[in-house]
C-alpha cells in the first residue's frame, strides 16, 4: 500500500516538473517585462533596473529557472499586471469556491450516476435500461455551456427560482446553498453519463460472477446480493473512471465558472488570459495543474485501497 | 475530456477472435441492423454534406449583417432559424459554423492522431523504445486538454490555431495507447512472423501488414474522439479563447448569443443544439462501430 503510494508519487515528479517548466517558459515567451510590471507604472529606470537585478532577470535562463522555483516554493508568483495584487493572494481567494463547486457537483452526480447505472444493469434490456442509457449518451454529448445556459434561461430567468450569478456566501448559509445549485447541476450533469455507463457495464460483469451465484445460492436477499456483493466489487472501475474524468471535470468547471460568474480559479484563468495578465495566467495554470496532479494521486491511492490486487502491481 | 471509457476503446483491438470463424456479414450490413447506428450514420453524412457544400446551400453571406432584422426569432419571414444580434441569417451562420467546427476537429484529430499512431507503432514494434515512449505519453496524458488549451492561448493569444494544437496534443497520448495495444495483438499473429521471415524491412512490415490490421480500432477511436474534440474545441471558443467573432464557429456563436440570452435565446441555443446533435451522432456511430467490429463487447 505504502509502496504503491510512493511509486505513484515518484511518477508524479516528472509531471510536476513539466508543469513548472511550462509555467516558466510561458513567462519567457510573453512580451512583458516582469521587472517593469513589479515596479509599477510610475517607477524610474533606476528602480526597474534594481528590481531586475533583485529578481535575477539579468542571470542566465537556468539560474532564472532556479530562482523561479525558489520563489514559487515561497509562494511568490509575481503580481498581477492588471491590479497589482500578488497572484498568490488572488489565487488563494479563488481556490475555495472552485473546490466548493466541484464538491457540490460530485456529491450528487456520483451517487446518482451509480444508482442509475445499477438500475440499468439490474433491469438489463428493459425500458428503464434503455432510457437510462439514452440519457447517458445524451449526457456525454451535451456541451457544458448548453446545459448551463438552458438552466440560466429557464430556471433562473423565466421561472425566477434560483440565482445564477456569483457565489451567495458560504455553503452552510441559505443564500450560499441556493447560489451553488444551478452551477452544481450544470457541472454534475455532464458527469452522470459516463458514471452511469461505467457502473452498468461493471455491475453486469460482476452479476455474472461466481461469488454472486454463491451469494444467491446461500439464499441471501436480492437487495443484499446487489448492494453488498455486486455493487461493491463493481465500484473499482467506477472509481478509476472518476479519476480519469478529473480533467474533464476541470474543463467543465472552467466553463461553468465563467457562465455563472462563479469566483473560482477557472474564471480567473480565463479572465487573466483574455486580458493578457500573464503572471496571473501563469499562476492559475500552475495552480490548476497542481490540483489535477494531486487529485490524480489521491484517486490512485484510493483505487489501491479499494482493490488489494493493485497494490503489488 | 475523454467521456467514454478508454478501456472499451482499447478492447476494440482486432484479431482477438479465432481465425476459423465463419465469415461474418460485412461491417456495413452489421451496422445497418442497428436503427440507432443507421440514424447516427445518416446524420453524420448529412452534417458532412452540409459542411462541404455550405457555400452552395447557404442563402446569404455569413458575415453580412443587416441590423434591421437583428435578433429576429426563428420562423420570421425568410429566416427559418431567425437572425443573430447583427441580423445575420442563422441558417447561413450554422452551415458555415458547422464547417469551421468540423475542420477544427478534423485538423486536430489528423495531427494528433498521426503523431500518436506513430508513437504507438514505435512502442509496439521496437520493444526497447516502449518504456520511454509510453512514459512520455503518460506525462502528456497528465495534462487535461483544457489546461493545454489555456496554456497555449496564454502563450499565442486566443485563436483557432492554438485550439487545434491543444486538441491535437491532448489526442496524441490517447491515440498512442490505442494504436499500441491493437498493434501488440496484431504482432502476435502468424502472418507477421511469416512476413518477418521473408526478410521484409521494418517500415514495409509496419505499413503493409501492421497498420492496415489496426485500422478498425483506430477508426472506432477516431469516431468517438471526434465528438469529444468538438466538445472541447467549442468550449474553448465559447470561453473566448478559440475562434474570434465574427468567425462563424459554433462555440463562438453560442458565446455571442449568451449576451442576448434573455431577449433572444435562440441565438445561443441554436448553435448549442447543433453541437449537441453532431457530438451525439458521432458518439452513437462510434459505439455502433465498436459493437459491429467486436460483438463480444456488446453488453
Amino acid at each position: 500500500m505504502l509502496r504503491h503510494a510512493l511509486h505513484r508519487l515518484l511518477l508524479a515528479i516528472p509531471v510536476l516538473f513539466g508543469v513548472l517548466l511550462i509555467g516558466f517558459l510561458l513567462m519567457q515567451v510573453v512580451p512583458t517585462d516582469a521587472a517593469v510590471v513589479r515596479a509599477g507604472p510610475t517607477a524610474t529606470p533606476d528602480v526597474i533596473e534594481a528590481i531586475r537585478r533583485d529578481l535575477g532577470l539579468d542571470q542566465p535562463l537556468y539560474v532564472q529557472f532556479g530562482l523561479y522555483l525558489w520563489r514559487l516554493a515561497h509562494g511568490d508568483l509575481g503580481v498581477s499586471i492588471i491590479n497589482n495584487v500578488p497572484v498568490t493572494q488572488e489565487l488563494g481567494a479563488t481556490v475555495g469556491p472552485t473546490l466548493e463547486l466541484m464538491v457540490a457537483s460530485l456529491i450528487w452526480a456520483i451517487p446518482f450516476g451509480i444508482i442509475l447505472g445499477t438500475i440499468a444493469a439490474y433491469y438489463r434490456g428493459s425500458i428503464a435500461d434503455r432510457a437510462i442509457m439514452a440519457i447517458s449518451v445524451a449526457g456525454v454529448s451535451v456541451p457544458v455551456f448548453f446545459l448551463g445556459l438552458l438552466l440560466i434561461w429557464l430556471v433562473g430567468f423565466r421561472w425566477q427560482l434560483l440565482p445564477f450569478t456569483g457565489r451567495g456566501g458560504p455553503l452552510w448559509t441559505v443564500d450560499g446553498l441556493k447560489a451553488v445549485i444551478l452551477p452544481a447541476i450544470t457541472l454534475g450533469g455532464v458527469f452522470i453519463g459516463p458514471i452511469a455507463r461505467m457502473t452498468r457495464t461493471s455491475v453486469l460483469d460482476v452479476l455474472s460472477a461466481d461469488h454472486i451465484r454463491t451469494a444467491r445460492a446461500k439464499g441471501l436477499k436480492e437487495r443484499v446480493v446487489v448492494l453488498r456483493h455486486a455493487l461493491r466489487n463493481a465500484l473499482v472501475p467506477v472509481v478509476t473512471l472518476i479519476g480519469l474524468q478529473i480533467g474533464f471535470l476541470l474543463g467543465g468547471a472552467v466553463v461553468t465558472e465563467t457562465i455563472f460568474s462563479w469566483p473560482g480559479v477557472g474564471r480567473l484563468a480565463v479572465g487573466a488570459i483574455l486580458s493578457s495578465d500573464f503572471p496571473m495566467a501563469q499562476g492559475c495554470i500552475i495552480m490548476l495543474s497542481l490540483g489535477f496532479i494531486l487529485v490524480n494521486l489521491v484517486v490512485d491511492v484510493l483505487y489501491a485501497a479499494l482493490d488489494p490486487r493493485i497494490r503489488t502491481a | 475530456m475523454s467521456a467514454t471509457d478508454p478501456a472499451g476503446l482499447a478492447a476494440a483491438a482486432p484479431g482477438a477472435e479465432p481465425i476459423q470463424a465463419p465469415r461474418r456479414p460485412g461491417l456495413l450490413s452489421r451496422l445497418l441492423q442497428d436503427p440507432a447506428a443507421v440514424a447516427a450514420l445518416a446524420i453524420v453524412v448529412l452534417i458532412l454534406l452540409a459542411a462541404i457544400f455550405a457555400p452552395l446551400l447557404a442563402p446569404s453571406d455569413p458575415y453580412e449583417s443587416d441590423l434591421s432584422r437583428a435578433m429576429q426569432a426563428p420562423g420570421a419571414e425568410g429566416l427559418p432559424l431567425g437572425a443573430d444580434s447583427q441580423g445575420r441569417d442563422l441558417v447561413t451562420r450554422m452551415l458555415y459554423g458547422l464547417r469551421i467546427t468540423l475542420l477544427m476537429a478534423f485538423a486536430s484529430l489528423v495531427l494528433g492522431g498521426s503523431i500518436g499512431a506513430l508513437a504507438g507503432f514505435t512502442a509496439a514494434f521496437y520493444r526497447r523504445a516502449e518504456g520511454p515512449v509510453m512514459r512520455l505519453m503518460d506525462v502528456l496524458l497528465s495534462f487535461p486538454a483544457i489546461l493545454v488549451g489555456l496554456a497555449l492561448a496564454a502563450i499565442f493569444g486566443a485563436g483557432l490555431t492554438p485550439v487545434v494544437l491543444a486538441l491535437a496534443i491532448a489526442t496524441i497520448p490517447l491515440a498512442a495507447r490505442i494504436v499500441r495495444s491493437s498493434a501488440l495483438v496484431v504482432m502476435q499473429q502468424d502472418y507477421i512472423e511469416a512476413a518477418r521471415a521473408t526478410g521484409m524491412s521494418d517500415s514495409r512490415l509496419i505499413w503493409r501488414h501492421l497498420a492496415p490490421n489496426c485500422l478498425s480500432a483506430v477508426f472506432v477511436f477516431a469516431t468517438l474522439r471526434f465528438g469529444q474534440v468538438i466538445l472541447l474545441g467549442s468550449a474553448l471558443s465559447f470561453l473566448g479563447l478559440g475562434a474570434q467573432p465574427p468567425v462563424a464557429e459554433l462555440g463562438a456563436m453560442a458565446s455571442e448569443g449568451r449576451n442576448f440570452l434573455f431577449f433572444a435565446p435562440h441565438i445561443a441555443v441554436i448553435p448549442c443544439i447543433g453541437i449537441f446533435v453532431i457530438v451525439l451522432a458521432f458518439n452513437l456511430l462510434g459505439d455502433a462501430l465498436r459493437d459491429a467490429l467486436d460483438p463480444k463487447l456488446r453488453v
